[in-house]
């Protein structure tokens, strides 16, 4: 499996916004007017404060709900697409390997397939060993790395993420985030990531944007000066701090 | 085994011994509330009749509670499919609630006759809404962010019921399931006080004849016949929601 | 016991009324207001010094345990009853008999063509309180094989009416005259034919009442006979008010049941007993097995 630009670009898609609106009660306008352009295999990062419409737009490039006005397409057109959220939302009742072969189960993919399929991934998250466990029984990070493989049992071509490491530690965070960019650059899906930490955001994508407080406006679109190999080595290099002056000086500015 | 026993027992010796001395003393009138001596007796002399009795209240009860958890739990998913459904006949599922089964008995026996159906259909009306009411809750109760999940891989409303509304309501059908456990087993009582037979004809001809002894030794057997039926959905409960609910787990 | 008397014109009797404030005194009922308790409430009580309050019963209405318990200090009973409560412990004491014959008895649907009470037995349904003595006398002579025993509907006729192989327990007066009412042909066997007869409607109260305020037992029973003259000789005005507290029975029905219950209460005086007829009643539930001993007779009710 090569890791070069081409190959990127042949496991990714391409997303395009325009002029995208999205409002709430009929009354208050939550995005107005929005235009984006995602490459193929591009780690975007979603930065912006509480209530800027970042999770809202995640959700209508999921589909989960409609946009008012404009359009949102992929290129190639994808009918899969996958979701971490915030919290791991794992089934209680199911096991570990059950938890994460669910959306193969709900494509209908035989049980041989799925389990293949399934124990795959989690030896790439590091839970091959978990497989039989219950939700009950697994830490924060773990439960965390089971909803990542759920999201990539599909092969999915599009990876949307709504600040799933925001109810960690920060050790289990910096694991997490590493592990995560291993992934990308493994699969080379393309990555939506939204969060409100700077530092995430600098550290995961190679590309930032930064939403102004209301309407959803684009403040900062920057592609981020920093090395593709990336570990945790990375968090005391100066280069990642000049980039985080970049977006914090964008995120403060009113 | 014994460390659950023990707690509850206690007391229960405690208020037997009280209650002993109390009539023998004299201070409470052994024909208003029977010496506990006096109701073991009454269980001895009378076992095969009350055992019989026991055995046609428990038939009542369990075919009642079955068949009101089948149909509450059917009626709950339905109600669950829609709103304008809900809003249309959850009020008439309250009425299984507020119905006084003492005043509607007589029309049980109209319809269904005296014997056991009287007493299935009395049990059946008394317990149902429970079931109903807690499935309901708990099928509407499912973490919107999992729907969304179901929804994003394209699962059915079905496949949704099925697979992920229907286990998570689980322990909140199981609450539903204990409280109308006990209902049922009053609700044949009841059905039986009017349509005869069973342990409530016992207490209904004891009565008549002053024998207060065999009353409450009916009545104890019907206690101890609600508590069967609650142990085994607690026993249910147990094997089910071991594994992932906290209200079945040791504390960590 | 709770109101003294301090006249001396009332340690002798019981008609001035004006010593002090009459007497609160409960009379629980065992059944709905109907024309079994006319006199009760015909009775002149504030004439004897008695302010008295009818509780009404209904289905299984616990009066001889209300008066062992002391929520009422007066109750109606029957005679059978009684004397098992006092054979469990409870010092019940018989006052006044108002039916010197029991009007208990079977009814059945006259096209069955029954002879005898023994026929109702041989199949069908009959409706009777299993705990009753006669029903168990039934029981002992003729055996249950062969018919459904179903609880008895507590004078609901509804299922008499829609089957005609159901026969049910009634007072002699009233169910099957409702039936008639209804257009049912109806034959009637009167418990007493098989010859247990004990009293009915007995008012009674309990023997601790006796030994403290035995004037008050006095005047109730003086009370109670005026009541029941009164109503014998002219229903229509405590009818009238029984309908009012219990409307489920026709007015019409009201008047048919009084006339047709007086030849169960007429005697020389009213409310008499008999020690003789007493001791039947012990001998028959001793044999019965309804009492482990028999008792003597003038423990069970009190002239006053």
């Amino acid at each position: 499996m090569s890791d070069g630009p081409m190959a990127i670009a042949e496991r990714g898609v391409a997303l395009r916004l325009e002029g995208v609106r999205r409002v709430f009660n009929n009354q208050l306008v939550v995005i107005e007017d929005f235009n984006l352009s995602i490459e193929a295999g591009e780690f975007l990062a979603v930065l912006g404060p509480s209530g800027c419409g970042k999770s809202t737009l995640l959700r209508m490039i999921a589909r989960l709900s409609p946009p008012d006005a404009g359009r949102i397409a992929t290129d190639p057109a994808v009918s899969q697409m996958a979701f971490v959220f915030q919290d791991a939302h794992l089934l209680p009742w199911r096991s570990v390997l059950d938890n994460a072969a669910l959306p193969l189960e709900l494509m209908g993919a035989g049980r041989e397939e799925r389990y293949s399929k399934t124990r795959t991934v989690l030896g790439q998250v590091g839970l091959a060993d978990a497989e039989a466990r219950y939700p009950s029984q697994l830490s924060g990070g773990m439960r965390m790395r089971v909803s990542l493989a759920r999201a990539l049992v599909t092969e999915p071509r599009l990876l949307l993420m709504d600040e799933p490491f925001a109810a960690l530690d920060e050790i289990t965070r910096f694991h997490l985030e590493v592990q995560l960019r291993e992934l990308w650059k493994l699969r080379g899906m393309t990555v939506i990531f939204v969060t409100h930490s700077i530092s995430e955001a600098a550290f995961l994508a190679n590309r930032a944007i930064v939403l102004a407080r209301r309407k959803g406006h684009i403040k900062l679109d920057r592609k981020l000066d920093l090395p593709v190999e990336r570990d945790n080595s990375l968090r005391s290099d100066p280069r990642l701090g000049a980039e985080m002056n970049h977006l914090m000086a964008a995120m403060e500015e009113e | 085994m014994l460390k659950k026993l023990l707690p509850p027992l206690i007391p229960f010796v405690v208020v037997t011994l009280a209650l002993e001395w109390m009539v023998r003393a004299g201070v409470v009138a052994g024909y208003l509330v029977p010496a506990p001596s006096a109701v073991f007796r009454a269980l001895l002399d009378n076992r095969d009749e009350l055992a019989a009795a026991m055995a046609k209240t428990s038939a009542g009860a369990l075919v009642g509670f079955s068949l009101s958890t089948l149909s509450g739990i059917v009626i709950a998913v339905l109600l669950s499919s829609s709103r304008a459904i809900q809003r249309s006949f959850y009020p008439y599922a309250v009425f299984f609630q507020t119905v006084p089964i003492i005043a509607i008995a007589p029309l049980l026996v109209i319809w269904f006759g005296y014997g056991m159906k009287t007493v299935i259909a009395s049990a059946f009306i008394v317990s149902i809404f429970p079931v109903i009411a807690n499935t309901l809750q708990g099928l509407l109760s499912t973490d919107p962010a999992l729907r969304d999940l179901f929804r994003l891989y394209g699962a059915s409303s079905t496949v949704t019921l099925v697979k992920l509304r229907f286990p998570a309501a689980l322990p909140q059908i199981l609450t539903g399931l204990r409280v109308a456990s006990g209902l049922a087993v009053i609700g044949a009582i009841v059905g039986e006080f009017i349509g005869g037979a069973g342990l409530g004809s016992v207490v209904d001809v004891a009565r008549t004849q002053q024998r207060v002894d065999k009353v409450f030794a009916a009545v104890l057997l019907a206690s101890v016949l609600g508590l069967a039926l609650f142990g085994l959905i607690n026993l249910i409960s147990a094997l089910t929601l071991r594994r992932w609910h906290a209200s079945e787990q040791e504390t960590i | 016991m709770t109101r003294r008397c301090f006249c001396a014109a009332c340690a002798a009797g019981t008609l001035f009324a004006s010593c002090g404030k009459p007497t609160k005194t409960r009379l629980a009922l065992n059944w709905k207001p109907d024309p079994q308790f006319g006199g009760f409430y015909a009775a002149p009580y504030e004439k004897q010094g008695l302010d008295v309050e009818i509780l009404p019963g209904g289905a299984g209405t616990p009066t001889v345990q209300m008066i062992g318990a002391g929520t009422a200090e007066f109750g109606i009973v029957s005679a059978d009853e009684l004397v098992v409560a006092r054979a469990r412990g409870n010092d019940v004491v018989a006052l006044f008999a108002v039916f010197q014959n029991c009007p208990q008895g079977i009814m059945a649907h006259a096209s069955r063509h029954l002879i005898s009470v023994g026929d109702v037995v041989k199949e069908g349904t009959l409706a009777i309180q299993r705990g009753l003595p006669y029903a168990r006398i039934l029981e002992k002579k003729y055996g249950f094989e062969h018919v459904k025993l179903v609880p008895s509907p507590g004078g609901d006729i509804s299922a008499f009416l829609r089957d005609e192989k159901f026969a049910q327990q009634c007072f002699v007066m009233s169910e099957p005259l409702q039936a008639r009412h209804s257009g049912a042909n109806v034959t009637v066997f009167p418990v007493a034919d098989i010859g247990y007869n004990p009293y009915t409607t007995v008012l009674a109260t309990s023997g601790a009442q006796l030994k403290s305020d035995p004037k008050r037992a006095a005047a109730m029973v003086s009370a109670v006979r005026e009541g029941w003259r009164a109503y014998l000789d002219d229903p229509k005005p405590t009818n009238t008010k029984m309908h009012d507290l219990n409307p489920s029975m026709d007015a019409s029905v009201f008047a048919e049941v009084a006339e047709a219950q007086k030849p169960f209460i007429e005697t020389a005086q009213l409310g008499v007993m008999t020690t003789e007829r007493w001791t039947t009643l012990i001998g028959q539930l001793k044999e019965l097995g309804d009492i482990p001993n028999a008792m003597p007779a003038q423990d069970c009710f009190r002239t006053v």
